[in-house]
């Protein structure tokens, strides 16, 4: 084992025999009666909505009370308990609340939970009975979806690395990252079955979009890894969902794009407001989070070189392989190329990470590729 | 960083007049006949919906998953063609008999479709209109306090397994992803449940937490499994159960209710994992036993730290009274001898035969006087 407990149990005679007296005769120690925790009496503020965390944010069981600096409290107890002399270390990584705390975290937990769905049965699969797609669509379509299992998978790993480092007190971190973990399993599950119901199975895999994708994981810490992750990341995911809901060849995966939505948003949501509170709270980490931006933009980058992506949904957006589906194709996905560095850029600055547009290669791209479109005729907005 | 991207894409003029190929209408179409199986998945029983047992089907299926996974490492899709130069995530766990059970997807989907609200689904109000008396809301705010430190080490143990599982083994992974939600909404409901009470939490436990961390920093996931899944999940099962009959308030008996289900999950995939391991492991049997015969005194902090006795004994009994306690202890008596009696079973029906014989944990529980 690689860790053992301070004693062995079963080999304690002394707790053994206080044990079995305790049982045989009723003489209750009772001393964990008068710990040492505060008292609170917390009240659904609204009875709509039942007992949510928020209404439970009170004294020293709050998380509002949570210090920047965790110092106290290194095990499993719960915030707010009274903590013991012998308690083990959780070795948490992470116990400093700039470093993950959100503004609203514990409401997209409380969303998160309450708008679970299920792929099973959520999604009428019944309705693809009789549908047969042309084959370039539903090739597209298999390929699309191939790529978005592929994506699904490091939003899995990532959230469920980070969960047991970071300290225990974060109770309502760990809750949302738990609930994201949950939301792209679910995410995997419905592109996979959707992949598998369209007659061309999975199709290739996208190296450069996997070899961009891993530093989402390895991140130095969960700032720069959220700051990938929930605002590069799946902020560029979330415009993708949306415009591949705009461009799904039946209402199955109409259904699908935009139930996903939902809970990329949250995840967004969450990284946005994180963010903001790390600039806020924890100043020095604007240049760390800047360099990792530079790696994270590169994503971008690969992203749009990864051809099997581009061109598939390319075939989805213009509805076929034809010249003029082609070109059709070409204009709204040089617009959804856009949309996604426009959006990227709009939620830094939101955050207070305006001078972003500076430093980065991927504005200059956006820029140069914006006027390049406005001189062809196509818009952005 | 410890890890960089193999390039930097913004100075590689290949990729990047690969993609400006792409936008003026040259595509490669190098994707479009992939060679993999073409299948058309459907829904066997459209009540149920397309389950992932429906997708079982050819090299997709997680039946023809081999023993040894050797030629995946990276994120790519079981099933879809590896081509080019893809990431090794560096997983460690590549080997099918360490993980998985034959419940496996039944499990998750049925987790998705007991999904419950604590916020809503728990009638916080009955406690405001029938409060407990101070020494029955003591008791359950100590008897939440150490379920919280439970529900946190089983999510701690599914989170830290999860990123290094082989991305074949998808539907495990799912598995687990669910397992991480239903420990962290019930760590809510418990705690939501021991503060609205008004007796705030109670003490945390040093042989509770010492013994779990003994559990959760196993080497293997499977010896993890035993321990968390089938020995903690099966405890918490008669636990809550127990909880749920000589429950004080209505509040506690609905959250139990729902703790059961979500636990009742953990065990059974817990025994699930443990037989299908050594059916396919059969040479491991004795170093499980080995295992087992090291770490089952944990079994004995939590059947025996105070901070779980003596709660236990006050909600049993109704309260403090000398009566009330005499009563409460014959009560967790029992309780103590079903948890045992149910883990051994649990445990011999896995696989591991004769493991009551062999254990210490009998002889230990067989001393029990019940108060006269």
């Amino acid at each position: 084992m690689s860790y053992l407990a301070t004693r062995n149990f079963l080999e304690d005679k002394d707790f053994v025999d206080k044990w079995l007296y305790t049982i045989r005769t009723g003489e209750l120690d009772l001393s964990w009666m008068n710990a040492n925790t505060e008292k609170v009496k917390p009240h659904q503020a609204n009875p709509r909505r039942g007992l949510t965390y928020r209404d439970l944010d009170l004294g020293s069981y709050g998380f509002t009370a949570v210090p920047e600096k965790v110092r106290l409290n290194r095990s499993y107890a719960p915030r707010g308990a009274e903590l013991v002399e012998g308690l083990p270390d959780a070795q948490p990584w992470v116990s400093r609340k700039s470093e993950v705390w959100a503004f609203n975290t514990e409401s997209y937990y409380e969303e998160a939970v309450s708008r679970q769905w299920n792929v099973t049965t959520d999604i009428p699969w019944e309705r693809l009975d009789g549908v047969e797609l042309p084959e370039t669509i539903g090739k597209a379509l298999s390929q699309l979806m191939t790529f978005l299992t592929e994506v699904e998978m490091i939003a899995t790993d990532t959230p469920a690395l980070w969960l047991p480092r970071i300290n225990p007190e974060f109770v309502e971190v760990k809750a949302f990252i738990a609930s994201q973990a949950m939301d792209e399993a679910r995410h995997t599950e419905a592109f996979r079955k959707r992949a598998l119901t369209t007659g061309w199975g999975l199709m290739k895999a996208s190296p450069m979009n996997e070899m961009a994708l891993k530093h989402l994981r390895d991140a130095d810490s969960f700032s720069e890894m959220s700051v990938a992750l929930h605002l590069v990341a799946e902020g560029n995911v979330l415009t993708l969902f949306r415009f591949s809901e705009y461009l799904s060849p039946t209402d199955v995966d109409k259904r699908i794009f935009r139930l996903v939505m939902q809970d990329e948003a949250r995840h967004v949501g969450y990284g946005m407001q994180h963010f903001k509170y790390v600039l806020e709270n924890f100043p020095e980490k604007r240049e760390v989070v800047h360099a990792h931006l530079d790696e994270a933009e590169n994503i971008s980058f690969a992203g749009a070189a990864a051809t099997e992506l581009t061109e598939s949904f390319i075939i989805l957006a213009g509805g076929g392989l034809k010249r003029e589906n082609i070109e059709e194709g070409i204009k709204i996905t040089t617009r959804f190329n856009l949309k996604q560095m426009e959006e990227h850029f709009e939620r830094l600055e939101k955050c207070g990470m305006p001078e972003r547009k500076e430093r980065s290669k991927l504005f200059q791209m956006f820029e140069m590729g914006k006027a390049a479109a406005e001189a062809a005729g196509i818009r952005l907005n | 960083m410890a890890f960089y991207a193999d390039k930097d894409y913004t100075q590689d003029e290949a990729v990047l007049e690969a993609a400006n190929q792409v936008m003026q209408g040259n595509l490669s179409l190098h994707w479009y006949d992939a060679n993999t199986e073409k299948i058309k998945g459907k829904p066997a029983d459209l009540r149920r919906g397309l389950t992932y047992r429906d997708l079982d089907i050819g090299g997709y299926g997680y039946s023809s998953i081999p023993e040894y996974v050797r030629t995946s490492q990276s994120m790519v899709a079981r099933g879809s063609e590896k081509w080019g130069k893809l990431p090794d995530m560096g997983y460690v766990i590549n080997r099918k008999s360490e993980i998985w059970s034959d419940n496996v997807t039944s499990l998750y989907e049925e987790d998705k479709s007991r999904r419950w609200t604590p916020a809503v689904d728990i009638p916080w109000s009955e406690l405001d209109a029938h409060p407990l008396a101070p020494e029955m809301e003591a008791a359950c705010a100590q008897l939440y306090t150490f379920l919280q430190e439970c529900a946190l080490v089983s999510l701690h143990f599914a989170s830290q397994w999860v990123p290094v599982i082989n991305q074949d083994f998808i539907e495990q992974k799912s598995w687990m992803c669910a397992q991480m939600l239903d420990w962290a909404r019930l760590n809510e409901a418990f705690r939501k449940r021991a503060l609205y009470g008004g007796a705030g939490l109670k003490r945390a436990s040093v042989t509770v937490e010492q013994g779990l961390k003994e559990w959760l920093f196993a080497e293997t996931f499977y010896q993890g499994s035993v321990s968390i899944n089938l020995s903690l999940g099966g405890f918490l099962l008669v636990l809550c159960r127990h909880a749920a009959a000589f429950a004080p308030s209505r509040v506690d008996r609905a959250l139990m209710g729902y703790a059961m289900q979500d636990t009742a999950r953990q065990a059974s995939y817990g025994m699930g994992q443990l037989r299908y391991f050594l059916q396919h492991r059969p040479a491991q049997l004795e170093a499980i036993q080995e295992y087992v015969d090291n770490t089952e005194h944990v079994m004995l902090a939590l059947l025996g730290s105070p901070e779980v006795l003596e709660p236990l004994i006050i909600i049993s009994g109704g309260g403090l009274e000398r009566e009330q306690v005499k009563a409460g202890g014959v009560a967790v008596s029992k309780f103590i001898r079903m948890a045992a009696r149910e883990y051994f079973e649990r445990i011999e029906a896995a696989g591991l035969s004769r493991r009551s014989a062999r254990s210490r944990i009998p002889a230990v529980i067989d001393r029990i006087e019940a108060p006269a």
